[in-house]
């Protein structure tokens, strides 16, 4: 008996040095990231008085840009959003929809609107694909083209994509997404400006659930009435505003956003285009590319910008929110799991050394460690093995930095771009990036360590997320 | 342990208020931020509801000069520089307005200013209205203070200050890469002779210092902007032994060409707009150049060449080991007076690469209906699998099946009816129903091809047909289609 109490005693022990150093560790490198993106957001503002778009839209040596928008089951938003694509300012751009075996009427309302007629098209596959079905074009909409294949999910839709885009250079647009008029030349500003060969540059993703949307535009910013979408809008800020740019100033970037983002076309084929063996395509082409990059000795850079903007619409249900978090929360720990020998690895530099480990001990074990942390801890308050006082206190503390970095947040969001026009939209933001770590925090992190259950147990399953459609 | 315990527990309480505090002082940046940004944008909307008429009034010319400097010389206070800016630059001149927009900037002091900060060095007014917000004292932070700098040499960019050029051609050598790119830009926005043998010389550095910060494509933006009479200062480049260099000053003078050439193709490079050299070195040179990208991008300002060795030239390009070099050949053939060499483009549709068979389907068709007739031609007698794959191909896509069914139902001399069904042998039939199904009105044409096409084994067209057999009004449409049924059928029964 009193073996199993040491042991137990030892367990508990070493579970609280985990969290403990999970939070410093965590709460510490989020500090870094969030005092590195408050310079840099800042710098980069400044330096966008004198980058004008007029240059990189009339110079002759702006490279060509295919936008891929993978659909599935789609038909109430996908004719706003190939509109609202087919108005990017970008000098040459195309468009490539890939109906991925749609089962509504995603294709026919994309041949009806646009006047597309079926064409038998070659079709070359550098990337394995499913069948293509049909070509779909419309003579006088050239940089138009609608392809119709087999169901075979996001991957394998972009592949298609991908296989059929001419463009040097392609962007990937989730199809509940609408794109600012100019967010395809300012993600496109770090590529032309870069000395090295630019592989992929990532953009931010905002929340348009509460905005005004007309004809495929974002026409009045505003937050929305749901508390569940509040919190999100204040959780996308500071994971896109300070965790995507502090890895970027970094040289630590593991994770660019697949709803809207430019990738070089010749390297992701070179990699094998998007994986199917994880449910976030996007993080492993990352990791693909990185792994390419240092087996082929390629000096290749990765950016992210906070200037160009692709409004989505985030759920707003909690069952939808859970199968998205848990969602990101298991391709998280796939990919991790599938590129492990990354980790530590001095060969790839920042990203084997500390974006890796972080993402692997923070992302991935911290879910689990938190989530099992609200009751392991109570359980050694019982046992008497920590103060009830100090653990209030820890509680406390932890609640505070995570209130402190979700209002880091909203004010480097104040301090550069302002989206939020109204002084009351600015104090609501506020108000729940304050509360964000009281309740929702706690709902999110559930959902994780489900994620993290599923991808014990091996699930390799798509939860689909639909929306209530703000931009129909 | 309980002593250490106690001290644990005071220092998480202390971290707790002092991350708690922290939550206040961000919360009050925050909204102490909001206030300062409407009070700057409450007087930036009111000078500029005052004043931005006046300086549009002033470009137009509506607002005489003198009264318009007048008015605008009033505003006062410490912004005043930076609003100045704001309301003189803040929209993009048009090309007129630009020589007005100059003489303003310059009598109100700000090219005095601008050329100062440019040289990193600042006036004490400057210093005053910096002093007015904090990002304006950390923008003069040595460190930082490129971000002047550049903004400085954008303007005088955008206002094309001609007597500033050499400062800018200084500002190339400058600490930041981003103030050598809008330096660069500036350049090509003033075009002053002087300076692009400066950028040509940060090309070379570009190239040759695998360190350098500044992007290549900022410094071929700015040379592509010259004109062309400015080519020849990159002979030397041309002939450089770095081949890197070689491409890109070619690929350089291409645009160049692109551009003045501006979609005429009757535009012909002579010694009135090539220098004689120059033309030399695209002639005998560049065309054998061990580079492969240099002979690619050789081809296309060869093309334009008023001189008799250019389409031999070519024609040897269309030749060359290196597909990307066949297929810039072949795109540059792309013009009407090269309809004689029709011949050997059309060769080039059964070349292994099917980027060039592409770029052969497209230079033939823009030779127009003599171009189209060629390419008919050759899908007809070829055997080459791949190359009739790509016309089919085009055929779709620039939209030529209604007008081939449209001639197959007028008569025609045949030839389209035989494009048809090879294309219905090909399986390539999907446009052909949805022109056939969409049609109203055109009786004449699906009467003739179900004559033609009725028996087709083609699955869609076999479809189409049941169903105009099943549904359609017209008697005798539907008379034909149902006996095209039953001969197909006493066809797949004997």
């Amino acid at each position: 008996m009193e073996l199993w109490r040491q042991i137990f005693i030892h367990g508990m022990n070493m579970f609280n040095l985990f969290i403990i150093s999970y939070f410093f560790i965590g709460n510490g490198v989020y500090t870094l990231l969030m005092v590195l993106s408050l310079g840099s957001v800042w710098l980069y503002n400044r330096r966008l008085t004198y980058q004008g778009m007029d240059e990189i839209r009339e110079s002759p040596v702006t490279p060509p840009v295919t936008i891929i928008i993978p659909a599935w089951n789609e038909e109430g938003i996908i004719r706003a959003t190939t509109e609202s694509v087919l108005r990017t300012d970008y000098p040459e751009l195309e468009v490539v929809v890939v109906d991925d075996g749609s089962t509504d009427r995603t294709l026919e309302r994309l041949v009806e609107h646009f006047h597309l007629v079926k064409m038998d098209l070659i079709y070359r596959s550098p990337l394995p694909t499913r069948a293509v079905r049909g070509f779909y074009m419309n003579p006088d909409l050239p940089n138009l083209l609608v392809v119709s294949k087999e169901n075979g999910g996001k991957p394998d839709a972009l592949n298609a994509g991908i296989n059929i885009c001419r463009s040097p250079y392609f962007c990937t647009l989730d199809s509940d997404s609408i794109l600012e008029g100019d967010a395809l030349l300012r993600l496109m500003r770090p590529v032309i400006r870069s000395p090295l060969n630019t592989v992929a540059s990532g953009g931010i993703v905002r929340v348009m659930n509460g905005c005004q949307v007309r004809d495929g535009r974002v026409v009045k910013v505003g937050l929305p009435k749901s508390w569940l979408e509040r919190f999100q809008v204040v959780e996308y800020l500071r994971s896109f505003l300070f965790g995507r740019t502090g890895w970027d100033l970094l040289g630590g970037t593991l994770i660019v956003s697949g709803a809207f983002a430019i990738f070089h076309r010749e390297t992701v084929v070179e990699v094998g285009g998007f994986a199917h063996d994880t449910v976030t395509e996007d993080m492993d082409l990352i990791v693909q590319i990185h792994h390419w990059a240092v087996k082929n000795r390629r000096r290749v850079a990765m950016s992210f910008t906070s200037d160009p903007v692709c409004w989505t619409e985030c759920p707003s249900t909690l069952k939808m929110l859970g199968k998205q978090r848990r969602r990101w929360q298991m391709g998280l720990c796939q990919t991790l799991w599938k590129h492990s020998e990354m980790l530590f690895n001095h060969r790839y530099g920042l990203v084997g050394n500390l974006s890796f480990p972080f993402h692997l001990y923070v992302e991935a074990l911290g879910a689990v460690a938190e989530f099992l942390g609200y009751f392991m801890v109570p359980l050694a308050i019982i046992f008497d093995m920590v103060p009830a006082t100090l653990y209030l206190l820890f509680v406390l503390l932890s609640l505070a930095y995570g209130g402190m970095l979700s209002i880091g947040a909203v004010l480097l969001e104040e301090l550069t771009y302002r989206r939020y026009p109204r002084y009351l939209d600015l104090a609501t933001l506020l108000w729940f990036a304050l509360l964000e770590n009281i309740g929702y925090r706690q709902l999110v992190l559930y959902y994780r360590f489900e994620g993290v259950v599923r991808f014990l147990m091996g699930f390799r399953q798509w939860e689909k997320v639909t929306h209530v459609g703000v931009a129909r | 342990m309980p002593f250490l315990i106690e001290h644990l527990t005071e220092i998480v309480f202390v971290l707790f208020v002092i991350a708690l505090l922290g939550n206040f002082f961000l919360i009050g940046i925050a909204l102490a931020r909001r206030q300062r940004r409407q009070k700057f944008f409450q007087r930036v909307d009111a000078l500029r509801e005052k004043y931005a008429p006046i300086v549009a009034g002033v470009l137009s010319g509506r607002i005489p000069y003198p009264q318009g400097l007048h008015e605008l010389g009033s505003i006062s206070g410490p912004d005043r520089l930076s609003m100045l800016e704001q309301l003189c630059l803040e929209k993009k001149p048009a090309p007129g307005q630009v020589p007005v927009l100059r003489r303003l900037a310059e009598d109100l002091g700000l090219v005095k200013i601008w050329q100062q900060r440019l040289m990193g060095q600042f006036d004490p007014s400057s210093l005053r209205e910096a002093l007015t917000h904090p990002q304006g004292l950390i923008e003069r932070v040595s460190l930082l203070q490129f971000i002047i700098r550049a903004k400085s040499a954008e303007n005088l960019g955008v206002i094309r200050h001609e007597p500033s050029w050499p400062l800018l051609v200084k500002a190339l050598e400058g600490p930041h890469p981003d103030l050598q790119a809008v330096a660069a830009r500036s350049l090509s926005a003033i075009q002053h002779p002087g300076s692009f043998p400066a950028l040509a010389a940060q090309l070379h550095k570009v190239v040759l210092e695998t360190t350098s910060a500044l992007s290549l494509r900022a410094i071929k933006t700015a040379l592509v902007s010259f004109p062309l009479e400015n080519a020849d200062e990159l002979l030397p480049s041309l002939r450089h032994p770095n081949s890197s260099i070689r491409f890109y000053a070619t690929d350089i003078i291409r645009e160049m060409v692109k551009r003045q050439a501006g979609g005429d193709v009757g535009f012909l490079l002579d010694k009135r707009n090539l220098e004689p050299e120059l033309a030399e070195v695209f002639l005998v040179e560049l065309p054998f150049d061990e580079n492969p990208d240099v002979r690619a991008r050789a081809a296309p300002v060869i093309s334009y060449l008023a001189d008799s060795r250019a389409v031999p030239l070519l024609l040897t390009l269309l030749e060359d080991s290196a597909w990307f070099v066949r297929l810039y050949a072949v795109r540059a053939l792309a013009k009407c007076r090269f309809l004689p060499q029709a011949e050997q483009i059309a060769g080039a549709l059964t070349d292994p690469n099917w980027r060039v068979r592409e770029a052969a389907v497209r230079t033939l068709r823009s030779f127009g209906a003599v171009g189209r007739d060629r390419l008919t031609d050759h899908f007809l007698r070829t055997d080459d699998r791949y190359s009739r794959e790509q016309i089919a191909d085009e055929f779709q896509r620039a939209g030529l099946i209604p007008e081939l069914l449209a001639q197959c139902a007028e008569g025609g001399n045949g030839r389209e009816t035989r494009v048809l069904n090879y294309l219905a042998e090909m399986g390539k039939t999907s446009y052909i129903v949805s022109v056939l199904t969409r049609g109203e009105g055109n009786g004449r044409l699906r009467k003739k091809f179900l004559q033609e096409f009725g028996r087709c084994s083609d699955p869609q067209i076999h479809h189409w047909v049941e169903e105009v057999a099943r549904q359609e009004p017209d008697t005798e449409l539907k008379a034909l289609a149902r006996a095209a049924l039953m001969a197909s059928q006493s066809q797949g029964e004997g």
